[in-house]
């Protein structure tokens, strides 16, 4: 008699894991292509990537990084909240019962705070990376300004959690940070009233921070995020890196997404895992004394990311300073893909030989121009001594803005003269030396400004004891 | 099918290695944290706790010790803090009663929600000091700060005076009176009475004419806010009363009946010179070279000075210092001698003291704003390269050490060699290469 041999059922786990993973990864490559199409998460890869982009030295991960450290803010940031309170004074012990009562607690807490950091560190780079490629050129214009708003999320997020442990130095970093906002022309007390949620930094202000911090700047970028993702995919993938001799298109080598950049990118994520989380164990997050508005400190100074404005406040005239060169910045970053438009050169670190060397050369001038302009301005030029009636908006900001941008308009119309440089190696002379002007400023004002801002030697650094 | 995989054997040799060291990184650094731990937990309690205790400490001597006294021992009637039925007191009575203040006491309300100027986050602190601290070091804190209290001071009735006094209607009463308050009272309302910086005068016309009742609930209760405490706990009904009949007839008193102590502090010429010495160590800097004052001090050269102020009262001030003013306590950095030397050196001025200091100020007054040429306050280049400015700044290290560094050093060597070659190199790299592009 012949019995049929019952199939056994297949265990509760077993049609679990076949209804939501896949049955492994397929051996052929048309299997793992196929894989990456039908996968929501994986197709943000294409099913093959030209090997040229995926050499590190190349994007350097720098997008995937910052990826990765949002995921790790995300998870971080998620455990904090419930460990949290946003009303002061609570919201400092609250701190204080995460590093000293919470399992984990200063781990997670400095996780978050040095992630927060980096990120702003890696979307700096990250945008530099672009730009020195010339990479944000069409049909890519859209995913430029796509990432430069995502980058002046992150330094809200940031700013706005700089606030949240209520500490005297969060205190007083917010204080001078948001003072900025108040020399916005015509409606900046206005505009201070309604993001302090008062006349000065309060229990209203870290409210206002910290729903912006976890509900409106997350979604932002989250969504944002998703968008320069399927842009990067729409615009063609990755810039094809040309080395600057060639100068027809090789065919490029192509490999499957799986296993080659899946490989990379998990070695890539892990790496840098384990480096901030080693990182996070031994350095631990700064913490001062609660908040104290009636003690500020001497000097008194905003997160360092700001350090580079707040040092062009202390030589400019506010409405110069704090708003119309960080307007004509943004402006100018975001403008920047339609007037630099040599398709050429895209995908070509600094463009070409002479780019290479106009850069060198503005990264060399800044760093001597910038410190010796702020002695300059620090210990010689008196605008408003020698202009006395005149309105200091014009004395002390317009004019010491055209002796800056008088010298460099000609430098770069020599450029442009005497070494035959196009559009795109002049964008390149301009944004180099400014950029690294800014950072010198930045590194200035961290490191260099004492009590009463006064410039100081950093190991001559007197300490203002209360 | 063969799989392509471009990546050459080694190079994905590599890149597995890196995979698998991180994971291992990870996974060994999470073990070793979560052994570590519970020991992490309670160093890092250990260290807020003292981290507020310290905060405390210097919240306690800016706020507390003026009546509480410099270890807590309390001062007159202000009740001790060092009491041991303090520590297993609920903590939300002591809270309470640091934040409201207690009626009908000289403890005032000190929660900024009822006009004081502690936040909840201090009070809670003070109460951990009253409960876990240490007072021996708060002690040692509040004389570093120079803000340790005046310890009082008595003084014995005249004798002869005394006599008078007995003479007059009622004298057993106001000789036990003039007892009680030469023992008590004089070291804050002053000889016969007359009023200190810190107490008011009683014996005058206003004083005499409040009625007894309302002295009596003053003297027995104290007066809230203020530095004058129930005396309930330590004077008698009747003690309180006798000070009151002192209070109200005190027009009838010779004057003189309570002196302050005035014995002259001998002098020798060592002693003067040690004197002078120590002054221009000590006190030149704020009280200035001959003591004419500065802005952040009072002119010592002075008749108004020395009117009516003994050797004693100088030594009780240098010794204790001034509390709320820039005077510290010299008490704990000088012996006795030194101190009675340099009091010996100032009073050798009052011979010669002008009736006006001559105050030696910047500029000759006015806002700073409005400083002629001689006001400009030296900056420096760096604390290097002096540069006049009119910007006032700090020009000394916090601990007070001048700074001697010159160019030379070889910090700014670095620095300036580091970012001059950099600089060079790059402009002149640059340079060389868009020459030789140009041909």
């Amino acid at each position: 008699m012949e019995e049929q041999t019952p199939q056994p059922e297949p265990s509760l786990f077993e049609r679990m894991r076949k209804r939501l993973t896949p049955e492994g990864v397929p051996a052929d490559d048309r299997g793992r292509m196929r894989m990456v199409m039908e996968s929501l998460i994986l197709h943000i890869h294409p099913a093959k990537v030209e090997t040229t982009s995926m050499k590190w030295t190349y994007t350097w991960g720098l997008g995937g990084l910052s990826a990765l450290l949002m995921t790790i803010l995300g998870g971080t940031g998620i455990i904090l909240i419930n460990n949290y309170t946003p009303v002061a004074p609570q919201a400092y012990l609250d701190i204080l019962e995460i590093n000293s009562n919470v399992w984990f607690g200063e781990l997670i807490r400095n996780l978050h705070h040095w992630s927060a950091n980096l990120l702003i560190v890696v979307t700096v780079l990250h945008l530099i990376r672009v730009f020195v490629t010339g990479t944000y050129r069409p049909p890519r214009e859209l995913n430029w300004l796509i990432g430069v708003a995502m980058l002046l999320l992150v330094l809200g997020a940031n700013f706005t959690g700089y606030l949240l442990p209520w500490d005297q130095l969060a205190y007083w970093a917010i204080t001078v940070g948001t003072s900025i906002i108040s020399y916005v022309p015509l409606i900046g007390q206005w505009l201070t009233q309604l993001v302090l949620g008062g006349p000065e930094v309060g229990a209203n202000t870290l409210l206002n921070f910290y729903s912006m911090h976890i509900s409106f700047i997350p979604l932002a970028i989250f969504g944002l995020m998703s968008y320069h993702f399927w842009r990067v995919r729409k615009d063609g993938g990755l810039t094809i890196p040309k080395s600057s001799k060639q100068t027809e298109d090789p065919k490029p080598e192509r490999v499957t997404t799986i296993p080659n950049l899946t490989n990379r990118e998990m070695i890539f994520a892990l790496s840098w895992t384990a480096a901030l989380l080693l990182f996070s164990m031994l350095v631990p997050a700064p913490l001062e004394g609660i908040a104290n508005p009636a003690l500020s400190p001497n000097p008194a100074k905003a997160p360092w990311y700001f350090m580079g404005l707040q040092e062009l406040l202390l030589h400019f005239h506010p409405l110069v300073g704090a708003i119309i060169i960080p307007s004509l910045a943004i402006a100018g970053i975001f403008l920047l893909p339609f007037f630099d438009l040599n398709l050429k050169s895209v995908g070509v670190y600094f463009r070409s030989q002479r780019g290479r060397a106009l850069t060198v050369l503005a990264v060399g001038i800044a760093l001597i121009a910038t410190p010796i302009w702020v002695l300059l301005d620090e210990y010689l030029l008196n605008w408003t001594l020698w202009l006395p009636t005149w309105d200091t908006l014009i004395s002390n900001g317009l004019i010491p803005l055209a002796v800056i941008a008088l010298p460099l308009i000609l430098l770069d119309d020599r450029i442009h003269k005497i070494f035959q440089a196009d559009t795109e190696e002049r964008v390149l002379f301009i944004a180099t030396f400014l950029f690294t002007a800014f950072i010198v400023l930045t590194l200035i004002g961290i490191y260099f400004r004492g009590p009463g801002m006064n410039l100081y030697l950093p190991w001559n650094m007197p300490v203002v004891v209360h | 099918m063969t799989e392509r995989n471009n990546m050459n054997p080694k190079s994905h040799l590599i890149e597995s290695l890196i995979g698998l060291g991180a994971t291992m990184l990870i996974a060994a650094g999470l073990g070793w944290y979560m052994l570590n731990e519970p020991t992490r937990i309670v160093s890092a309690q250990q260290e807020v706790l003292a981290i507020q205790l310290d905060e405390a400490m210097t919240l306690y001597a800016e706020n507390c010790a003026i009546c509480h006294g410099l270890n807590a021992e309390g001062i007159g009637a202000t009740p001790a803090l060092n009491n041991p039925a303090l520590v297993t007191m609920p903590f939300e009575d002591i809270q309470k009663t640091i934040a409201r203040g207690r009626y009908q006491t000289a403890m005032p309300a000190w929660s900024l929600l009822d006009g004081g100027p502690l936040s909840d986050y201090q009070i809670d602190e003070l109460v951990l000091l009253i409960q876990h601290g240490d007072w021996a070091e708060t002690g040692n804190r509040v004389v570093n700060l120079g803000l340790a209290p005046l310890v009082p001071f008595t003084t014995e009735a005249d004798p002869a005076l005394l006599e008078q006094v007995g003479a007059l209607p009622d004298g057993a009463t106001l000789q036990t009176a003039v007892q009680l308050f030469a023992a008590n009272c004089v070291s804050c309302h002053g000889a016969d009475g007359l009023g200190t910086s810190i107490a008011p005068v009683l014996n005058d016309e206003d004083t005499r004419a409040k009625t007894a009742d309302e002295l009596t609930r003053t003297l027995t209760y104290g007066n809230t806010g203020t530095l004058m405490t129930g005396w309930s706990n330590t004077l008698t009904p009747e003690e309180i009363s006798a000070l009151i009949t002192l209070i109200q007839r005190w027009q009838e008193m010779p004057l003189g009946t309570i002196p302050a102590p005035n014995v002259p502090i001998p002098t020798t010429e060592e002693s003067i010179a040690l004197g002078s010495q120590l002054y221009a160590t000590n006190c030149s800097r704020c009280h200035g070279p001959d003591g004419q004052g500065t802005p952040r001090a009072p002119s010592l050269n002075v008749q108004s000075f020395f009117v009516d102020r003994s050797d004693q009262a100088i030594q009780q001030i240098i010794t204790s210092g001034v509390p709320g003013t820039a005077m510290p306590t010299w008490g704990d950095r000088m012996t006795e001698a030194e101190i009675q030397a340099i009091v010996g050196f100032i009073r050798q001025w009052e011979s010669t003291a002008p009736e006006v200091a001559t105050l030696t100020r910047p500029g000759g007054g006015g806002p700073p704003w409005r400083n002629n040429s001689t006001a400009t306050t030296q900056t420096t280049l760096f604390g290097l390269l002096p540069i006049n400015t009119t910007n006032p700044t700090i020009s000394t290290h916090a601990n007070g050490s001048t700074q001697t560094s010159t160019l030379l050093d070889w910090r700014i060597l670095l620095l300036l060699g580091i970012l001059l070659a950099s600089a060079f190199t790059l402009i002149s790299k640059g340079l060389h290469t868009l020459a030789r592009l140009k041909r």
